[in-house]
């Protein structure tokens, strides 16, 4: 089964049905369908080598979905794209990827000339409203010149079969995300990778077509993308809400909507249990809430048990690499086994090696390894940095757990230099790197230091050249022009020289534990 | 606290916008009447900054409920609201 056929078998099966809710916006699996059959008509037009890359640059939106679907029906290959990245960033992934056509949101059109700067891979360049990309000889054209906005419905219908699988070990996605070792990585996910493990999350969720997901979680996001998959999977329906910076407008919504579920990262629960009424509100129609993008302190879930324990709590682990889930904590063992990441999901093997990769006994700390279906092909055109994680049939996930008697994991480190802030993850050396680029800065050291909200903050120890003055404004700046929002450091310190270890690496954990 | 002008208002939110999310970046304009959500100016953690800016500036308590982009949203809103609060 290919991930079209997720969807093509939902809109056969369920065609009235509400696919996708974002505020006055409906859309059904059928009329979803036809959107996404018109524009994928179009990209099939333009005769690309099977596997040639579309990037899509939109917020959460009906329109992100009829993109990202209408790929996969052209046989090409999805690389979402974070909105929250920088025209330069974006620049740097079309050429990475080699991207033949973007469907871009009409909002980044002011941005458009930085994005495609000197791109020389572009055929195509479609938006939902009128574009113009002065200088550049790539074809632009809109959702409604195309005909997606036809309302004209034609459902296909109910497959035979499963679906064919000769083509799923073939590349159906790219999902740029933080490495440990500098710049953005593209983890290449095959069909195979996110059809099982979105059937795999529908089963131990329980999802039903009965099911509505609240989604505050970008689709560009791979925990996002978990909650589009599957609830197009089961026929569920997806309410959208880009308004968490205003929580009281997400939980009304939820209200009004009836939503049955509500995934979040731990500052959004944070926000949720400390800066709104959420804790009062009924919700009575929602029966769960996921939590993953990070460990939520013990106190946090407590307090979510307090509120809601009388609805499912779902505490969930993963990675990008991934597809992206790997563990879940079934919500009847919340309280016995809190702290924990809970036990593989359905198909998967988690195994926990210590450093002479051996199985861990109870007790023991190893590093977090996976086998299963939802294992990436790679890293994108980065085989050195493929070799480190994927070797020995296993993927590496770089962090680090025990394991308890009956099997329950719980994550005590991260091996590698990753810090999860607000739910995105950065990667610290990036942020060093781009810090030194300032003229001013000798040495830089960044690290993540534990913060209520975003459960990890950004820090940065900078060493100025002699003779030269900035403060922490200055060099935050600097760090706004090359990075995103949510990758400039919380607080900027100045030393006059960083502790190191005898190797000349420098001191982290002696920087971290000054301020504690 | 006595209740400030409201241009005066106006001028110390642009400040705080302008320094807190902005980092000083000139290029960076934006209008009274703009949404920062839709400009994208300020993000779920950075309305928490905005709200304890408000209370410790203006002495007012920003409520749960209150926190809604009719009241935040933009320099008009936010001046308009701790207006009220002040009254």
């Amino acid at each position: 089964m290919n991930v079209i056929d997720l969807l093509t078998r939902t809109a056969a099966t369920f065609p009235d049905k509400a696919a996708l809710i974002h505020q006055e916006q409906r859309i059904s699996f059928g009329e979803l369908w036809s959107a996404v059959s018109r524009l994928a008509s179009r990209l099939q037009q333009l005769n690309l080598a099977p596997g040639s890359r579309v990037a899509i640059l939109f917020e959460n939106s009906i329109d992100y979905a009829v993109s990202f679907f209408a790929v996969f029906e052209s046989g090409l290959v999805a690389v979402p794209l974070d909105t929250s990245l920088g025209p330069e960033n974006h620049n740097f992934i079309l050429a990475d990827c080699q991207a033949s056509v973007l469907l871009v949101q009409g909002r980044y059109r002011r941005h458009l000339g930085r994005i495609l700067g000197d791109n020389l891979s572009l055929r195509l360049l479609v938006s939902d409203k009128p574009v113009a990309v002065p200088g550049s000889t790539v074809a632009v054209e809109t959702f409604e010149e195309i005909g997606v906005r036809d309302v004209r419905v034609d459902p296909p219908a109910v497959p035979e079969s499963a679906g064919d699988d000769t083509h799923h070990h073939e590349l159906a996605a790219i999902f740029y995300t933080s490495g440990s070792t500098g710049s953005s990585k593209g983890v290449m996910l095959s069909h195979l990778n996110l059809v099982s493990n979105t059937l795999a999350t529908v089963e131990y969720l329980r999802l039903t077509p009965d099911d509505s997901v609240l989604v505050i979680l970008p689709f560009y996001y791979i925990y996002g993308n978990s909650l589009l998959l599957t609830h197009v999977a089961v026929g569920g329906t997806l309410v959208i809400d880009n308004r968490f910076m205003y929580p009281e407008v997400v939980l009304d919504t939820m209200e009004r909507e009836e939503v049955t579920g509500f995934s979040g990262v731990p500052s959004n629960f944070m926000i949720l249990l400390n800066n709104s009424t959420f804790a009062s509100r009924k919700l009575e129609h929602l029966r769960y809430f996921t939590q993953a993008g990070g460990a939520m302190a013990p106190e946090v879930i407590r307090k979510l048990m307090d509120a809601f324990g009388h609805k499912e709590i779902f505490i969930m682990y993963g990675q990008t690499e991934a597809a992206p889930r790997v563990t879940w904590l079934p919500p009847e063992k919340l309280s016995e086994k809190l702290g924990s990441i809970g036990i593989p999901v359905p198909g998967v093997t988690v195994e926990v090696l210590s450093e002479s990769g051996q199985t861990v006994i109870p007790g023991e700390t190893g590093e977090i390894t996976v086998v299963g279906d939802n294992v990436m092909l790679g890293y994108w055109n980065q085989p050195e940095e493929t070799a480190e994680v994927l070797h020995d049939g296993r993927l590496y996930t770089g962090d680090l757990a025990r394991v308890d008697e009956d099997g329950y994991f719980y994550v005590v480190g991260r091996k590698r230099e990753i810090i999860k802030t607000g739910g995105h993850r950065v990667s610290a050396k990036e942020i060093e790197e781009r810090i030194l680029e300032h003229e001013k800065v000798a040495e830089a050291t960044v690290f993540g230091v534990r913060d209520d909200i975003l459960g990890e903050a950004i820090r940065a120890v900078v060493v100025l050249r002699p003779g030269c003055q900035a403060d922490e404004k200055e060099i935050q700046s600097h760090c706004q022009k090359k990075l995103a929002a949510h990758q400039i450091p919380k607080r900027v310190q100045f030393m006059d020289a960083l502790p190191k270890y005898q190797s000349g690496k420098v001191n982290k954990m002696a920087l971290k534990n000054r301020d504690s | 606290m006595a209740a400030t002008d409201i241009d005066t208002v106006r001028q110390q939110i642009r400040e705080f916008v302008f320094e807190t999310f902005l980092f000083g970046d000139e290029s960076e304009a934006f209008a009274n009447d703009d949404s920062f959500m839709e400009k994208g100016i300020i993000d779920s953690t950075g309305v928490l900054e905005l709200t304890a800016f408000l209370e410790e500036r203006y002495g007012i308590t920003v409520d749960d409920e209150e926190m809604v982009p009719a009241n935040l949203d933009s320099v008009d809103n936010l001046a308009a609201y701790i207006g009220r609060k002040q009254q």
